[in-house]
């Protein structure tokens, strides 16, 4: 069930992937990152954050860390989550996937600019 | 309180998700609301909770129940609906209560809505009682309701016609024949006008149907009186027809009139007596209820002559007798050339043989009620799709035209002859003194024709002939349209 949901990959799926590949980061510090790198485009809601989390759990791409507190966010303990290597080659081969359609959109003089 | 009512939305999600997720998703929101200060912020963090719900919810849904997502797989390709049962996830005690108690509430809130506010949703628009009035249906010989309407013009004038109480719900229209004769024979002074000014003003605060209206050419009159505006008539009927023209100025009414009569006027109305009322049987008794004629003319078309239209409380039965009497005619002919007027109640049980579903008459006299509207079909009537005539002259008057303009303006008669006299009545009688009265209009009637009915003008027929040659013109029409035989 979960490998039909995330093929094709979910445009939120992929951009939490990402989030996640630097460092571990708890649900609201997704979703910040999310903003921060589709430049304010894709705000995640609660209900698609988590969502799409449960099904990275499922699918065992990403994982649960140990809950701790965040030393900026205070008081509370929070959940963080951290890519698995699953996660790290699907996000990749997403990415590469996307890399093809730029060259193809590149050479169909649609996008210009530098190849990559 | 925000993040209660997101609680309290989070709850819309499946247990599974809730249990799981449920307290990140309310820390999320505390730290985005703690983050996000600020109108425009705060705005935004709600459009993004709110879409978000409507998303992800039934997405959490097809989750828990896989079978949900599949459904439209499930679809027979006739599109014929099927049911599901999702027994995973059983009901609560309180969610079977909550929607036993929102089911009851709707269903009883429907039935109320249903007896009270939506019944005859056109019809409804159209009623308007006002509460001041007697009902429409009210007998003009109910004593505790007293009759305010009475017409000294025409009993000052109609002196040969039999007295009829059932003519005292007819109200006041100038008869210019009488003033117009002699002239000039009260002298009036400042004092005279002012009275009669002052009185006439009083009535108008009073009594007409639209109060500001009202006031407005109450304050008018004043004012022209004031202004020595009224200063050059020195006689009653032109003084009368001043005080008229000042007050349509202000609203444009014609069924208000003031007006100045040669004879006395009558005292102030009592209730029609008992002894009225016995006098009035006995007078339609005598006269078959002003039926004058009721037969089978050539080419089986059916004659009526017709006097008045009577109270029907006296006469329903002879008019059914004489609508029965004709009932077999391919055509039907009203003479209505002598006819003077009466009740509505009456023209509208003879209008109700003329169709087969209940038709609106409209009556400027009258708020427009449930009575307004004819009690068709009538059992075992054949008329209802037979042609008519109706036959007119200028004594044809008040009720009498309202039966014409009613046919004429629901296309249901041909009226042939003069046009009628125009005595539309609608304004309710006030007397002043024993020369000077009011009409006024104190009940506001839907007219759906037009804003003008016949109020002056009369109504005019389709063919115009002399009266006395109408009768002979209704009847070649009639020959012409019906199958030769």
């Amino acid at each position: 069930m979960p490998k039909q949901k995330l093929n094709p990959l979910p445009a939120a799926a992929f951009q939490i992937l990402l989030a996640l590949a630097s460092e571990d980061l708890h649900g609201y510090g997704i979703m910040r990152q999310v903003a921060e790198q589709t430049g304010g485009r894709m705000r995640l809601g609660p209900g698609t954050l988590y969502s799409s989390i449960q099904t990275l759990v499922e699918a065992k791409l990403i994982e649960e860390t140990a809950a701790r507190e965040d030393a900026k966010l205070g008081g509370e303990r929070r959940r963080y989550y951290r890519l698995t290597s699953a996660g790290r080659k699907l996000a990749r081969s997403e990415a590469e996937r996307l890399a093809d359609l730029l060259r193809v959109a590149r050479s169909k003089k649609i996008l210009r600019g530098e190849y990559v | 309180m925000s993040e209660k009512i997101y609680a309290w939305l989070l709850r819309l999600y499946p247990s599974r998700f809730r249990e799981a997720f449920g307290e990140e998703a309310l820390q999320l929101f505390r730290d985005r609301s703690r983050d996000e200060t600020g109108f425009l912020l705060r705005l935004r963090l709600w459009t993004d909770l709110l879409s978000d719900l409507a998303l992800s919810v039934p997405r959490e849904y097809f989750r828990v129940q896989p079978g949900l997502a599949s459904f439209s797989a499930h679809l027979r390709p006739e599109g014929v609906p099927s049911f599901f049962v999702f027994a995973d996830e059983s009901l609560g005690p309180g969610a079977l209560l909550f929607g036993g108690l929102l089911s009851l509430a709707a269903l009883v809130t429907f039935s109320v809505l249903l007896n009270h506010g939506v019944r005859y949703v056109p019809l409804s628009a159209l009623i308007r009682q006002t509460q001041s009035l007697p009902k429409a249906s009210s007998s003009p010989f109910d004593s505790s309701a007293p009759k305010t309407a009475k017409n000294p013009g025409e009993e000052a004038n109609e002196s040969k016609a039999p007295r009829q109480p059932g003519k005292a719900a007819t109200p006041s229209q100038p008869s210019k024949g009488a003033v117009g004769g002699t002239r000039a024979s009260v002298k009036l002074d400042a004092t005279e006008r002012r009275r009669i000014v002052a009185a006439a003003a009083a009535n108008l605060e009073r009594h007409y149907v639209d109060g500001e209206s009202g006031r407005k050419m109450a304050a008018a009159l004043r004012a022209h009186e004031r202004n020595g505006d009224d200063d050059k008539s020195k006689d009653g009927a032109e003084f009368a027809a001043l005080l008229t023209q000042q007050m349509r100025e202000v609203s444009p009414d014609r069924h208000l009139t003031l007006d100045y009569f040669e004879a006395p006027l009558p005292p102030r109305s009592a209730a029609p007596t008992q002894e009225d009322f016995a006098r009035y049987r006995e007078t339609m008794k005598r006269q078959n209820c002003t039926f004058e004629k009721v037969e089978i003319l050539q080419y089986n078309v059916g004659y009526l002559k017709l006097n008045s239209f009577p109270d029907v409380s006296v006469c329903q039965g002879t008019a059914e007798a004489a609508m029965a009497s004709v009932n077999s005619a391919d055509a039907i002919i009203f003479d209505l050339r002598d006819n003077r007027g009466g009740e509505p109640a009456m023209v509208s049980l003879m209008a109700a043989y003329l169709f087969d579903h209940p038709e609106y008459l409209y009556n400027p006299r009258e708020n427009t009620t449930e009575q307004s509207w004819t009690h068709s079909p009538v059992p075992g009537n054949k008329l209802a799709d037979k042609p008519v005539y109706v036959l007119t002259s200028g004594r044809t008057f008040s009720g009498a035209e309202q039966f014409c303009y009613d046919l004429k303006m629901l296309n249901r008669a041909t009226l042939v002859g003069e046009t009628t006299g125009g005595g539309a009545h609608s304004g309710v009688f006030h007397r002043i003194d024993d020369h000077f009265g009011m009409g006024i209009p104190e009940t506001k009637a839907i007219n759906p024709y037009s804003k003008a009915d016949w109020a002056e003008v009369g109504v005019e027929p389709h063919v115009k002939v002399r009266a006395d040659d109408a009768l002979d013109t209704a009847l070649g029409l009639a020959a012409r349209k019906l199958p030769r035989k």
